[in-house]
Formats: C-alpha cells, structure tokens, sequence
C-alpha cells in the first residue's frame, strides 16, 4: 500500500516538473538554470512568477476536487456522485459570473472571483440540502436532486452570460476550467482552504468509511449516520468551492480521481484519501503539462500564438476515458 | 466471562403512520438465553430486533437492556452493549475482510480511534471466531454467500457486545452454510455467555437449536415457550398459516416440522371495497 502511495508521489512530482518545463516562451535548459539560481530577470519572472504558482494551483485544484468527489461518493454511496452533480460546481459558477456580470469582481481580482464562487457554491450546497431533506437522509434522492439543482444552476449561468457576455473569452475559458494566469495571489487563498477542509476530511475517515458499508451496518455498529454525512458533505462543498474559485469548473476530476484511487489503493479511506488528493494533483497537473504542450504544437490553421487549450477541456476528454476502462476493467462494481 | 446481559422489552408500541406495527410487545429475554423469534413476513419480528438494538425507538414503552433505558443511551453507546447482524448488506468495493471486520471496532474506538492503525485482539479473535482468518486479506464482495455471511458475523462479534441479535442469519445460505453460521453462534453464545436472539424462518432449526421460540402475529406475541410447548400444528396453523405435522426427532426427540401446504388467507370482511 505505502509503495502504491510512494510511486503516486513519484508520478506527482513528474507531472510538475513536465507543468514546469512544458510551457511557452522558455526553453527547458532555462528553466533548470532559474531552479540553479541563475537565469536573467525574464526568465526569472516567468518561472517564479507564473508556472510555479500556476503548477501549484493545479496540484492544489487537483488534490481538493478528488478528495471532494471521494467523500461524495463515500457518503452518498454513489458511484456517479461528484462535485459536477451536487450543484456545488454549478453554483460556484454561477456565482463567479453574476459577480462579473454586475461588475462586482474582473478575472484580474482574484479575491473578488473566489468569494463570489465560494459563496455561489455554498448556494447550490444549501439548495441541494433544502430540498433533499436536512441532513441529506437518502442519498439515491440526494443524487437526483443534486443533479436537478446542477441543471438548474447550469441553465441560470447561461442567462447571466446572454444578458451580461462581459470578458466572453475568459468566462468560457472558465466554465471550461483553466489554470491560464493563475498567480501567487491564487495559491495563497488556496492552500490554507484546501489543508483545512481536507484535513478534516481526512479525520472523518472512519464514519466514511462506515457509510460505505450501508446506512444500516453503520448504524448498527454505532455511527450516527445522520451527524455522519452531514460534516461529511460540508467537507466536499468548501473543497469543491475552493477549488472551482481558484481554477474553474473543471470537468470529471472529482468522478474520476476517486474511482481510480480505491481501484489502485483499495477501500481504506485513511490511505485512499490522501492517495485521491495525489491521484488528482497528477490528474490536473499531467493534464495542464499535455494542456501547454499541445498549446505550442504549430497549427497553421489556427491563432498559434493566441491559441491556449484550457486544461478542463484536456481533463474531460482524458477522465471519459479513463473513467470508460475503470468501468470496463470492473463491470460488477458499484461505486 | 462477564456475566451474561438480559433484554426487557415493556409495553413497545410502533408503527408508522397508517400501518401499526408493534402493538404492546412485553418481552424478557434472560440472561444468556437463545431465543428464536418467528412469524409471517410483515409480523415485525425485524422491527422488534431493531428496537432491541436501539436503531428506532419506541412510540411507546421502553427498551432495558441490563437494566439501563436505551432511550438515554447514546448511539455509539448502545453498540458497545448490542450488536445486531442485518438480514442483507450491500456490496462494499475493494474492502478487505480483515478491514470490513476492524469496522465493528467504531463503537469502542470511536471516529478518531479509527485512524489508528493496527487490529487489536479483539478483530483477530473475531476473525477466527468465525474461521474466517485464512482470507482476512481477500475483498469481501469475492467470497461466496455463505463466506459473506461469515465474515459479517464477525464484524458483529466485533463489537464485542454481551447481546446478539440475528435478523434472519441463514437466509440465501444453503443448508450447509446455515449449520455453519448457527453452529457458530451456539458455540459462542456457550464459550462466552452471549445472549441471542435471532429470527428464524426455519421452525427445525428454531427447536433444534433455540431453548425458547417467541412467535409473533400482527405485532403481538401469541406464542412463547420451549420447542416442545411451542412447536405444535396449531401454532404451524395460526401463526405461520400453513398445514402440516409435528414429529419427533428420532434420537433427540425435539421436535421436528412437516409443513404441507398454505392456509388460505384470511376472508376479506364483507363491507371492503377492493
């Protein structure tokens, strides 16, 4: 288990460094010269100033979406339970546009973007819990109407963006999911959010793992099942808030990464947690590493030198994959 | 051995709106005892296992377990005093046995204790309680129905409670596998002085192994005693409303059931609309 554990590590360490080698403007021998205390100003600024905080915002982002669809999943027994369908993402959303729309916060004050989406996102949170019992009771009815809530919100944002396009290209970007320009700025909101929420994930590791085994064992065994997946779902709410607020909704990483983690690291959530956290940091930063790679492929077609593939668009297309051979590989399992 | 643990059930009243499902159970299970509780589906044998273990509570009367009052018990408290193994649970993927039993440990370590690693005695004495510790590192959701079932009696023992309660332990098990699991728990209940309480389809096994069977009917207890006061046709014909015979076990002389055919339902009185 601690060797799957060590070579995850392993693999998130590559994925940085591919993220920090990966992008524009920079040749990878320079950015070795920067880390050995060399380099002129430009180089400098390019690399300590953009990639390492935008390598790890994406880690962060990453690490705080697994860890919010595995506690999802675990306290609502469902297998398609993530953060895309509890109308947290939504909502976070939905707020960060209207915020925009009305001229409350720009793409370039991160502080105002990320209140405007944590706050969106407790709104969808409370929806949800408004009208799938207090306390989230059934979790079948939980999933439904998450995913009723998720529609609605989606639809709302929509509004907003036909009444109000506003920056057009950064929003869409956005509603995709990208970790273009993210700064020290970004980080610094992120990490303490997300070491706080996921550390509290963390010890609610034994209830979790209780409700995986079922409302009834749980309680037999002595879990107040009800107090349980309450603080359970306040953990995956302020960890997907966080996240969608500093890098947007990005798409499949809270469904897929938990898949993965218990595949590879099996249903001991005291590992599996921290393992979803690394699973996903690979996830979002291999993706943005691909994403920058791709972005300085030559294509005569298109603006080359505007064109930035937004790293949501890249995790998608890979988590339908990857989720298609997880459920092929296992046909039987469940969640 | 620590002394063995009584249930009283005073004056339990339950039901749901429309549909009563308890209706004035009185019921003392002594110390140490092994009863069989039986009657048709919907009689709410599983509801009163429930109550005993704290899992609903009563509209009325009240629970006493040992002589303390569930209802001030909380609830991790209570599943340190009574452990009760549901009739069915789901898949769980990727949990290991050893790991599927450790969780019987929640109530006695609590979330934090949780975290800990490492069993302690009382998941390995469990574990081979049930004989199941040659697979304690294989997944639950791999072994066999019989294997399962096994296991789940052993995160049950985990708990490492002085009552047990059983809610149909040998369903979908074939009849090996029922001799198995009850077997199981006869011989616990005697090496540690467990009180038991289990629901029983099987009238054979019920007077085979139980020393008292309590039948309920329409939430209410019509029928309490040994094997031998209890199992007659008259009780096959008014609790479990089927025909047959009652004989003798050839060498044991407890009784055994020859159940033959259905009773018809009961007449729908005359001024029902269907």
């Amino acid at each position: 288990m601690s060797r799957r554990l060590a070579l995850l590590a392993v693999l998130a360490v590559l994925c940085a460094g591919a993220e920090l080698v990966a992008g524009r403007g920079m040749a990878p021998g320079a950015v070795w010269d920067v880390l050995a205390g060399g380099g002129d100003a430009t180089e400098r600024h390019i690399l300590l100033q953009l990639r390492v905080p935008r390598l790890l915002v994406s880690l962060g982002a990453g690490a705080c979406l697994a860890v919010a669809g595995l506690v999802l999943q675990s306290a609502l027994r469902n297998p398609l339970a993530g953060p895309e369908v509890t109308g947290v993402t939504p909502g976070a959303v939905l707020g960060a546009v209207t915020a925009t729309g009305l001229g409350l916060a720009g793409w370039d004050s991160p502080l105002a973007v990320v209140v405007a989406a944590c706050a969106g996102g407790c709104t969808g949170a409370a929806l949800l819990w408004l009208l799938a019992g207090r306390g989230g009771g059934d979790p079948a009815s939980t999933a439904v109407h998450g995913v009723l809530v998720s529609a609605v919100l989606g639809g709302l944002t929509a509004m907003v963006l036909l009444v109000a396009p506003g920056e057009l290209g950064s929003v869409v970007q956005w509603l995709i999911g990208t970790t273009e320009g993210r700064v020290w700025q970004h980080w610094h909101l992120l990490w303490p959010w997300a070491l706080a929420w996921g550390t509290a994930a963390w010890l609610l590791a034994g209830p979790l793992t209780l409700l995986r085994c079922g409302d009834d064992t749980a309680l037999a065994a002595g879990l107040s099942v009800r107090r349980a997946r309450t603080l359970a779902l306040l953990c995956a709410v302020a960890l997907t808030a966080g996240a969608v607020a500093a890098v947007g909704a990005l798409g499949f990483v809270g469904l897929l990464a938990p898949h993965l983690a218990v595949a590879v690291l099996g249903a001991d959530l005291r590992v599996t947690l921290p393992g979803a956290a690394l699973v996903g940091a690979v996830v979002v930063g291999g993706a943005d590493a691909a994403a920058q790679l791709f972005s300085r492929l030559p294509v005569p077609a298109l603006d080359s030198g505007r064109l930035v593939l937004p790293v949501g668009a890249l995790t998608a297309c890979l988590g339908a994959v990857l989720l298609l051979i997880v459920v092929r590989r296992t046909p039987d399992r469940t969640f | 051995m620590t002394e063995p643990v009584g249930i009283r059930l005073e004056g339990i009243h339950f039901g749901y709106p429309a549909r009563p499902v308890l209706q004035g159970v009185d019921l003392t299970v002594r110390p140490g005892e092994l009863t069989a509780l039986t009657g048709l589906n919907g009689c709410g044998k599983s509801t009163l296992l429930r109550l005993a273990a704290g899992l609903l509570r009563p509209h009325r009367g009240r629970v006493l377990l040992g002589g303390e009052d569930l209802a001030r018990l909380s609830r991790r408290a209570t599943a340190r005093r009574v452990a009760l193994l549901h009739q069915t649970a789901p898949a769980v993927p990727g949990m290991t046995v050893r790991h599927l039993v450790r969780q019987g440990r929640y109530a006695a370590r609590g979330p934090l204790g949780m975290l800990r690693e490492g069993d302690d005695p009382v998941v390995l004495r469990a574990l081979r309680d049930v004989g199941v510790e040659q697979w304690a590192d294989r997944e639950v959701d791999a072994l066999s129905g019989g294997e399962r079932q096994r296991v789940r009696l052993a995160m049950a023992l985990a708990q490492d409670t002085r009552v047990l309660l059983l809610d149909e332990p040998t369903t979908y098990l074939d009849l090996h596998h029922q001799l198995d699991v009850l077997r199981t728990v006869v011989r616990l209940r005697a090496e540690r002085g467990l009180t038991v309480v289990m629901v029983l389809h099987d009238l054979g096994h019920a007077a085979r192994f139980a020393e008292r069977i309590v039948a309920l009917r329409e939430g209410r207890v019509v029928a309490d005693g040994t094997p031998e006061e209890v199992v007659t046709p008259e009780l096959l014909a008014d609790v479990l409303r089927v025909a047959g015979r009652v004989g003798r076990d050839p060498e044991g002389g407890w009784p055994v059931c020859y159940p033959d055919h259905p009773l018809p339902d009961h007449p729908v009185p005359q001024n029902t609309r269907i």
